[in-house]
Parts: C-alpha cells; sequence; structure tokens
C-alpha cells in the first residue's frame, strides 16, 4: 500500500471507529450501572438517523404511514443531529420505563431483562419499517453546504484526499467523547453515576436517586447511539430499518474487545476496529464486517476480559 | 430522659427475606443525643434494623418515625437528605474512587459547596491518615483506614443521627479503641446521635449510655447500659 493511501484509510479508519466508539458507549453506560446489554440499543441508533432524516425537512418515500410526510420546516443540520440526538434519548429513556424498571422492580434475572429488550428491538425495528417503510434513505448532500466535498491533505503531486464527510465525523465523535469523558470524571453527577455502577445499595446510603440516574445513564446512551446513527447515515446512508441491528453487533465486539462497562476500552476497542476494517486491502473489502469479529476472537483467547477490562475477582 | 420525644421510633417492626422472618415485633426509640446499642448474636437480625431505618430493605409491617416524620414513607436517598447517615456493614468503601471522590459522594445530598470543602478538611484533621491518601483510591487502603473513610464519609452528610453497623470488626485493638474515641466524641462535642451495632459488646456497652439485646429477631429485652453490663443474660451470651 503506498503511504498516501495507508494515511488516507487510516484517516478514514479513525473516523469511522470513533462513531464505533461513541455508539460502544452507549451499551457500556448502561452496563457499567446495571451489568446488562441493551439490545435495543442497535434499534435507538436507527431512529436517530431517522429523526435527523425528518427534522432538517427531508421527505419520506412511497411506503409507511408516513408516505410522502415532510415537516412544514427544516432545521439546519447541527441543530437537527441534536434534536435528532435528544429524541433518540427520549426513545432511550422510554426503553428503560418499558423494559428495564418493570422487571428490576421484581428484582429479575439479568438475563430476563437482556431477553426483555431483545424483543424491544424487535418492536421498534418493526414500529420504524411500519412508519417510514423498508427503503434506504439518504441525506441531500446540501446538508454540508458550504465545505468541498473532500479535502486534500497532501500536495498536487502527492494527493491525500479525505471526503470532508469522515472529517466532521470524527470532529462530533470526538467533541462527545471528550464532553461525556469529562462528565464522568469531573462532575459530581459523574461521580454519581461511578458510584452506582460500583455498588447501588451503598450509593443510596449516600442519598443518591440510583432510579434517577439510571433514566440520565438511559438518555445519555440513547443520545450518543442517535447521533451515531445519524453519523453513519450521513457517511454512507440509512439502510433502512435493519441499519442499526448490524451495526449493533458491531458495536458488542467493541465493548467486549475493550472491556466490558470499561469507557476507555469502548473508545479504543471502536479505534481498534475502525482502523483495522479500513486498512484491508481493496481485494478484501467484502470481508470487512469478519474483521470486527476476527479481532475479538483473537483478543478474547489471549485477554478474556477485553484489552482494558479488569479481571473477574471473585467476590469473597 | 423519657419525657423527651424520641427522635427515632421504631415499632413493631416487621421484616421478612423470602420466607426468612428476619424481624418481629421490633420496638426501639433513640432519644436526640444518645448514643444506643444494639446487640446480639450473628443473624440476630441487626443490620437488617439499620437497613430498614435507611430504606433499602421493604418492610412487612410496623411503623418507624424519625423526627416526626413517617420513615416508610421516604426513598433510601430522602432519608440521608432528613439527616440520617448510615456507615454500612464491611465499610462498603467505593474502591474504584479516590478517598476524596468518597468524602464529596458524602456530601452529595448537599449543595453549599464552601461548607463541604471545610468540611472535607475537619475530616481530614479528624482522621490524618486519610488526607495522606486522599488521592488515592479507595480500594487500596487497610481495612482499618476504609472504616474510617467509611464513616468521614457518613460524616460529610452532617448527620443528625448516625447508623454504624460493627465498626469495629476485623480490626486491631487500637484501632477499635481509637475509632470509638471518635464516636464518643462525635456524640459529646458535635451532639450527633448514634445507633450502635456491635459484636464487642463490652466496648459497645461502655460507649452507649443504653442498649437493646436482639435475639432471633426480636428484643429480648433493653436497659441503661450500666445495669446490662452487669446483667448476667448478657454476660453469659455476648461478654464471654
Ligand atoms: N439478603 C438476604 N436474603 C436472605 N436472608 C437474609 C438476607 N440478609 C439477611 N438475611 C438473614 O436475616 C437474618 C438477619 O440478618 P442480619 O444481617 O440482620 O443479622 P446481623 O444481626 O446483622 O448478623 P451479623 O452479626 O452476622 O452481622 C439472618 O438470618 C440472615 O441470614
Ligand atoms: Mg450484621
Amino acid at each position: 500500500m503506498e503511504l498516501t493511501t495507508l494515511l488516507q484509510q487510516l484517516i478514514n479508519g479513525l473516523s469511522i471507529g470513533s462513531v464505533y466508539a461513541i455508539f460502544a458507549l452507549g451499551y457500556t453506560l448502561i452496563f457499567s450501572i446495571l451489568g446488562i446489554i441493551n439490545f435495543a440499543h442497535g434499534a435507538v441508533f436507527t431512529m436517530g438517523a431517522y429523526f435527523t432524516y425528518a427534522l432538517i425537512g427531508s421527505r419520506f418515500g412511497f411506503n409507511g404511514i408516513f408516505a410522502n410526510a415532510q415537516l412544514p420546516f427544516g432545521l439546519p443540520f447541527p441543530l437537527a443531529l441534536i434534536a435528532g440526538g435528544v429524541l433518540a434519548g427520549l426513545v432511550g429513556v422510554l426503553i428503560e420505563r418499558t423494559t428495564f424498571r418493570p422487571l428490576r422492580r421484581r428484582g429479575a434475572d439479568p438475563l430476563l431483562t437482556l431477553v426483555s429488550s431483545l424483543g424491544m428491538a424487535v418492536a421498534l425495528v418493526n414500529l420504524i419499517q411500519y412508519f417510514v417503510g423498508a427503503e434506504a434513505y439518504s441525506y441531500p448532500s446540501s446538508v454540508l453546504a458550504g465545505l468541498p466535498p473532500s479535502i486534500n491533505f497532501g500536495t498536487p503531486e502527492k494527493p491525500l484526499i479525505v471526503r470532508t464527510v469522515q472529517i466532521v465525523i470524527a470532529i462530533i465523535s470526538l467533541i462527545i467523547l471528550v464532553g461525556l469523558t469529562l462528565f464522568i470524571n469531573k462532575t459530581k453527577t459523574g461521580r454519581a453515576l461511578r458510584a452506582v455502577s460500583e455498588d447501588g445499595t451503598t450509593a443510596s446510603l449516600l442519598g443518591i436517586n440510583t432510579d434517577r440516574l439510571i433514566v440520565l445513564t438511559f438518555f445519555i446512551s440513547g443520545f450518543v447511539g442517535g447521533i451515531a446513527g445519524t453519523l453513519v447515515g450521513l457517511s454512507v446512508t440509512i439502510t433502512g430499518p435493519y441499519f442499526g441491528i448490524a451495526f449493533g453487533l458491531k458495536g458488542l465486539a467493541v465493548i467486549v474487545l475493550g472491556g466490558m462497562g470499561n469507557i476507555p476500552g469502548a473508545v479504543l476497542g471502536g479505534l481498534v476496529i475502525g482502523i483495522a476494517e479500513n486498512l484491508l486491502p481493496a481485494s478484501a473489502v467484502a470481508y470487512k464486517d469478519a474483521i470486527a469479529f476476527a479481532i475479538l476472537f483473537i483478543v478474547l483467547l489471549v485477554r478474556p476480559q477485553g484489552i482494558l477490562g479488569r479481571a473477574q475477582i471473585t467476590k469473597v | 430522659m423519657s419525657a423527651a420525644t424520641p427522635m427515632l421510633q421504631i415499632k413493631n417492626l416487621c421484616v421478612n427475606y423470602g420466607a426468612i422472618e428476619a424481624l418481629k415485633n421490633v420496638d426501639i426509640d433513640v432519644y436526640p443525643g444518645e448514643i444506643v446499642t444494639l446487640i446480639g448474636a450473628n443473624g440476630a437480625g441487626k443490620s437488617t434494623v439499620l437497613r430498614a431505618i435507611s430504606r433499602i430493605v421493604s418492610v412487612r409491617s410496623g411503623d418507624m418515625s424519625y423526627e416526626g416524620n413517617d420513615l416508610l414513607k421516604l426513598r433510601p436517598d430522602v432519608v440521608v437528605k432528613q439527616g440520617i447517615a448510615h456507615v454500612p456493614e464491611g465499610r462498603r468503601v467505593l474502591s474504584r474512587l479516590t478517598v476524596e471522590d468518597n468524602l464529596n459522594l458524602g456530601a452529595y445530598v448537599r449543595h453549599d459547596n464552601a461548607a463541604i470543602h471545610a468540611d472535607l478538611e475537619q475530616q481530614f484533621e479528624r482522621f490524618p491518615r486519610l488526607k495522606e491518601r486522599r488521592k488515592q483510591l479507595a480500594g487500596t487502603l487497610s481495612g482499618g483506614e476504609q472504616q474510617m473513610l467509611a464513616i468521614a464519609r457518613a460524616l460529610m452528610s452532617r448527620p443528625r443521627l448516625l447508623l454504624l453497623d460493627e465498626p469495629s470488626l476485623g480490626l486491631a485493638p487500637i484501632i477499635v479503641l481509637e475509632i470509638f474515641r471518635i464516636i464518643r466524641e462525635l456524640n459529646q462535642q458535635d451532639g450527633v446521635t448514634v445507633l450502635l451495632v456491635e459484636q464487642n459488646a463490652h466496648l459497645a456497652l461502655q460507649t452507649a449510655a443504653r442498649g437493646y439485646v436482639l435475639e432471633a429477631g426480636k428484643i429480648a429485652f433493653h436497659d441503661d447500659t450500666s445495669r446490662l453490663i452487669d446483667d448476667e443474660r448478657v454476660k453469659r451470651a455476648y461478654m464471654g
């Protein structure tokens, strides 16, 4: 591979890897507090992409309840991105109320909650199809109006061309990663979240309303999931109601790779998988999706707890 | 003392864990400014009484009131806001957080940041070992240091009632004495009311003014500690 191509692929890898990272953080936050994987997270990702699509004023297709529907207004893309994230966050809260809390109240086995979230994922996917049909949607290219379609970081003789979208995605993802890290490590609420994640009962004894923090966690998880959905939709297309399901599996690979419930681990896992996928030779591109799972397989053989995960310590 | 109204009044408290009846018709009164101890054998239900007060176990029947409020109507986090702090059995510090983070979380229910900061320094004065280790992860502290941290953390909420669950558990005698000195000091100087659960009945009876003896989920008897210390039943069962 030539050096410029290598650099190009590295930047693309970092870009998609950072989206994997913020998406995977959505799983990680919930897992670190409840010890449960929220399988509906992929569906929230999909919904985020559709929310933003609608909010910029785009028209829906020919199928579903919303056939040909369009909002009477269109928000500028940055605003729609955030609003789409907020709506996805609210979907996250709804998932908590309907799928997680009732079972938690009854002291149900985490495995049951996991299955319940899987059921929720299926329901959401079908709901999306019911409303907007199964076709693919693309954001109009006008959302990045004013920006050139690609930027040359090299020289005219030795071009290093990167799509502007990839750079936009990387920047937004990095802002979210930094913001979330600061929130969790530096704020009072972040400190309380860490307390609930280590020991919910002790957190209650300190006056922390654990239910409220769980709701907040689902909101943040849905928010970052929705933003990730929009960013991936922007980079490729929204492939349909199942958009987030394949992506969701890859997100699982990311968190297992990085170490379950571990925030730096999710970020590292995302970047590793994103870069590895993009460094594949052109002839092997068809196997891109296998890469994540191959890496996962190898890492788990060597480090069952993931790259940054804590080894399981049996409590005495 | 019986003329005053109790700060904490527990009546006919019953708690079950599934089919196990952990507490049966327990009555306990704690008056403002007292140290009251609750002693009993392993499994008698001592920790369960404290957990019921903090609302982290569900109560089957009975009444509990604190400063005139019905405790059964409150969530665990609201109980803390009302001025009750609970140092749980086995310390339960947040091991993945620093000493300072643990202490700051103790003040989670408060919003007076300047005063919180002053209280933090006060805890460091009271427990100098914690000050040296303020940036250290709590999980790396020794057992005695963790117990000090758990107590200091509870004090950060400025409680009027302190629930202590076996503060002497697993500690060297000299540290136990230091911790009990601090408990007395808190009670006498800061006027904190204390409900103390202990296995070390001798020390508990010396520290408290009144004591309740819990046997198999029931209050067997209660009295001033000056009389309990010489009580044959107590001597036989709890002081070897
Ligand atoms: N979570 C639980 N589930 C089922 N049973 C429990 C639970 N917690 C306590 N118990 C039972 O309730 C009874 C009282 O327990 P509790 O912890 O209150 O005793 P204790 O007096 O504090 O004992 P120790 O001195 O050993 O700490 C015991 O028989 C115990 O086995
Ligand atoms: Mg106990």
